[in-house]
């Protein structure tokens, strides 16, 4: 290791009603690669975004090469030489490699792009990194790994000083992974300083000099990675006060009937083989990372995707469920994660979202009984406390925690047996919450069955029964909530999987 | 949310509207200056009026597909190509005039199933799909009626009480049977089911799917109920002007979308108003006779549609940022 090139002290940074980042410290050398962990949420990427100039920081300081720097956006950043690889590729498709490579600064001959000149340009750098990818080759030709490598090559033809990788071994198999640890390695051979972020702990101790863990928006602390064992790491990054006491054990009667029975549900990478039982009475919490592909296996039993294989019991029944509407008629109600996208209307009413997914209980021959739907979203504006001045309010003005009450209200109106509540409080401020969590516990009380999919440890801890865990499309294992506890769940959730 | 007092009337009527009847009349008042009183005349607002039904069935049908999200630029060509072929039977084959009228509904509902079908069931982008079947309409009429223009019967002819419909005498029947329409359009898309499904896939469709509806179902109605409208808009077109020619209607589009668009139904998707795009109707209808009565030639309604248009656009989506 060499000496420092960059530090970040004390970075604090708000938004409206979350302490995003509270004084968080970074320090990368030169020829290190430096592992950034933490959970969902820990702040991983808004540290990243504060860096690279994406966000403004409110304190603290950056420091680059010895001089105090403040980047104003990404293209300031990379000129510098800090770019960041990111887990989602930002490739164009249809153009060739060089073409992508060098894409907002081509080289030009008169009027002309000099596309010869960039595709010896890209064939240096490849050689450089000792890589074989035609440069001319269309991007979309290549495979996920090939075209991680073309993106590091771009980052790399910046001049690169420090490179932040985002999860880059999320989409990749065995080997392009050890590919890819060759040509870190090969940057940390060349003094470059590297930041790691990745949830796969094996990695972190096969690849990383040191490892920086956050939680909740703060720094815990920096380990030396040859010193510490996985666990240190873990509890590092989970040992946090848990305020609201874990269920200590199931609250579903002995014997409770299954209502739903998932068995080998396939849809592609991110659902494989899943199968779960949903007891009455239940709350089935579905833990994982992100990308874990829980939301996608609520999905697809849904039928909001399609899905390969498997089999879907209703009441012990079997069923096809191709379309949300195959879903909505037996009884299964999907609350989604993304609630502006896939929750509500915002332009229309509260009275209006309530009644959607029951239109026909409203119909007055051809007309809409307008009258009928405003006493019944009344009916749940007070059954659920939303707070909202008439039933008439447009939901575009209503809070978070309200926009979700009338999501869940419109399943209540359908009398869904089966809720799946995909992240119910995602953005949701604290008072809201526990409002959720009691009408989630007076559901189940009176027979309903939800399957709760949560990234927050603590919700998960403190709402199910029982708890499914996912790794990387699959289901890693399956805890009673009397054995749970957070250590178990993130081993099981990062669990490698050969 | 900035909160400005309202009264209750304008709240319920809605500002925009209320503006847009001060165009209307201000735009009336000025006509009649610079025409000298000419404008005042029953004949002229005759034939204002006379442009008023057909354009006002068009724009009628194009609010419920921009409510959606999608747009329509096959209305005008599908109006010709109704009112040729439907023109075309009657002449030709002898069809009772009563069939040819529904033959020229027929026609127009068909194209909107046409255009339904391959928007809702194949995701193929509306603007795409109505571009094209504005060209097989024009083509179809052609080749259909040979490439001849169609005059439709006068009222003393055979088959000529069609032209009752548009009026009686002096008593503008068409004006009542288009505002009777009207009323039933904004009752289906306030009131009923299909309406409120079309404004609600218009404004987040996949919200609306993952709550169980049969969102391309609803959607495909959208283009359907549009192309029945045209049908009928064709009818008033010949009952107004009697003749047609193939291979024309491209320029009515424009018109009935500036109609639609001003009157407040957002290009977005999601909000709509009947009764905007009506007072919308009459304001066009108002502006083509005026520009004539001053002696401009029909270019300068075109320049002025066309900004029109842009405008409304504009101003929908600086109001759409200002909420966010």
């Amino acid at each position: 290791m060499g000496d420092v090139i960059l530090t970040m002290k004390e970075i604090d940074k708000s938004f409206p009603g979350v302490h995003a980042l509270d004084h968080v410290n970074l320090e990368v050398r030169r020829g290190e690669v430096h592992a950034l962990m933490g959970e969902n949420g820990a702040g991983k990427s808004t540290l990243m975004k504060v860096l690279t100039g994406i966000y403004k920081k409110d304190s603290g300081t950056i420091t680059y090469e010895g001089k105090e720097v403040e980047f104003q956006n990404t293209r300031e950043a990379q000129e510098a030489g800090v770019v960041i690889v990111h887990q989602e590729l930002n490739m164009l498709g249809h153009l060739t490699v060089a073409q992508n490579i060098f894409i907002g600064r081509e080289f030009k001959r008169g009027l002309s792009i000099d596309d010869k000149k960039m595709n010896e340009e890209t064939q240096k750098l490849f050689a450089r990194m000792n890589i074989d990818i035609d440069p001319t080759e269309t991007m979309s030709n290549l495979t996920v790994g090939k075209q991680q490598m073309c993106e590091i090559a771009k980052a790399i033809s910046h001049k690169a000083k420090v490179i932040v990788f985002d999860e880059p071994s999320a989409a990749l198999t065995e080997t392009e992974i050890e590919e890819l640890f060759k040509i870190i390695r090969d940057l940390r051979s060349q003094n470059l300083g590297i930041v790691y972020i990745s949830h796969r702990m094996d990695e972190i101790k096969v690849i990383t000099d040191r490892v920086t863990v956050m939680r909740d928006g703060s720094y815990v602390g920096t380990l030396i990675t040859k010193d510490c064992t996985k666990n240190d790491i873990i509890n590092m990054m989970v040992g946090r006060v848990i305020y609201e006491d874990p269920k200590s054990a199931s609250t579903v009667p002995e014997g409770a009937p299954v209502v739903l029975k998932v068995e080998h549900l396939n849809a592609g990478n991110m659902v494989q083989d899943i199968s779960f039982e949903l007891h009455k009475g239940e709350i089935l919490g579905f833990s994982g990372l992100m990308g874990a592909g829980r939301t996608e296996t609520a999905r697809a039993l849904f039928g909001a995707d399609p899905v390969e294989s498997g089999d879907v019991y209703v009441n012990g029944k079997k069923v096809v469920i191709r379309t949300p509407q195959d879903a909505v008629k037996y009884g299964i109600g999907y609350l989604s994660e993304d609630r502006k996208r896939y929750g509500i209307v915002v332009q229309k009413s509260v009275a209006e979202n309530t009644t959607m997914a029951t239109m026909e209980e409203y119909m007055a021959g051809l007309f809409i009984n307008k009258k009928k739907e405003k006493d019944t979203a009344q009916k749940y504006v007070d059954a659920l406390a939303t707070k909202t001045p008439d039933v008439d309010q447009l939901v575009v003005n209503l809070s978070g925690g309200n926009q979700q009450k009338v999501v869940i209200a419109k399943w209540l109106t359908r009398n869904c047996d089966i809720l799946i509540f995909d992240e119910p409080t995602r953005g949701i401020d604290v008072g809201a919450k526990n409002e959720i969590y009691k009408l989630m516990n007076q559901l189940t009380a009176e027979g309903k069955a939800i399957i709760m999919i949560s990234s927050e440890m603590t919700e998960i801890l403190r709402m199910s029964d029982r708890i499914v865990v996912m790794c990387e499309g699959r289901k890693t294992g399956e805890l009673d909530i009397a054995e749970a506890t957070q250590e178990n769940i993130m081993n099981l959730a990062t669990r490698e999987i050969s | 949310m900035g909160k400005i007092k309202q009264n209750p009337f304008v709240k319920k009527v809605g500002f925009n509207r209320i503006i847009l009847c001060f165009v209307l009349i201000l735009m009336y008042v000025l006509f009649c200056a610079a025409t000298q009183g000419n404008f005042l005349g029953m004949s002229r607002i005759m034939s204002a009026l006379n442009y008023v039904y057909f354009l006002g069935f068009l724009s009628l049908g194009v609010t419920f597909v921009i409510a959606t999200g999608g747009i329509d630029f096959s209305i005008g060509p599908v109006m010709f190509c109704s009112a040729l072929v439907s023109g075309y039977c009657f002449m030709n084959y002898h069809l009772p005039m009563g069939l040819s009228l529904i033959v020229s509904i027929l026609v127009g509902t068909l194209f909107g199933l046409f255009n339904g079908y391959l928007v809702a069931y194949w995701s193929v982008p509306s603007f795409i799909v109505s571009m094209a079947s504005m060209n097989i309409a024009k083509g179809l009429a052609s080749v259909f009626t040979k490439t001849q223009s169609v005059s439709w019967p006068q009222s003393s002819a055979e088959g000529g009480w069609y032209r009752n419909l548009v009026k009686v005498g002096n008593i503008p029947v068409g004006l009542i049977i288009f505002l009777v329409v009207a009323v039933i359009c904004a009752v289906l898309l306030n009131n009923t089911k299909v309406g409120r499904y079309i404004l609600c896939l218009g404004s987040n469709k996949e919200a609306v799917r993952l709550s169980g509806v049969n969102v391309k179902k609803w959607e495909m109605i959208a283009y359907v109920i549009c192309g029945t409208l045209v049908g009928i808009a064709a009818i008033f077109y010949v009952s107004a002007y009697t003749t047609v020619q193939p291979g024309y209607g491209d320029s009515y589009n424009n018109e009935a979308i500036a109609g639609c668009v001003m009157g407040g139904t957002s290009m977005a998707g999601g909000l709509a108003s009947i009764s905007g795009t009506v007072i919308g109707v009459f304001i066009i209808a108002l502006l083509q006779e005026g520009i004539l009565a001053l002696g401009f030639t029909k270019d300068y309604q075109l320049i002025i549609t066309g900004v029109i248009v842009i405008v409304a656009v504009c101003s929908d989506v600086i109001a759409r940022r200002r909420k966010n």
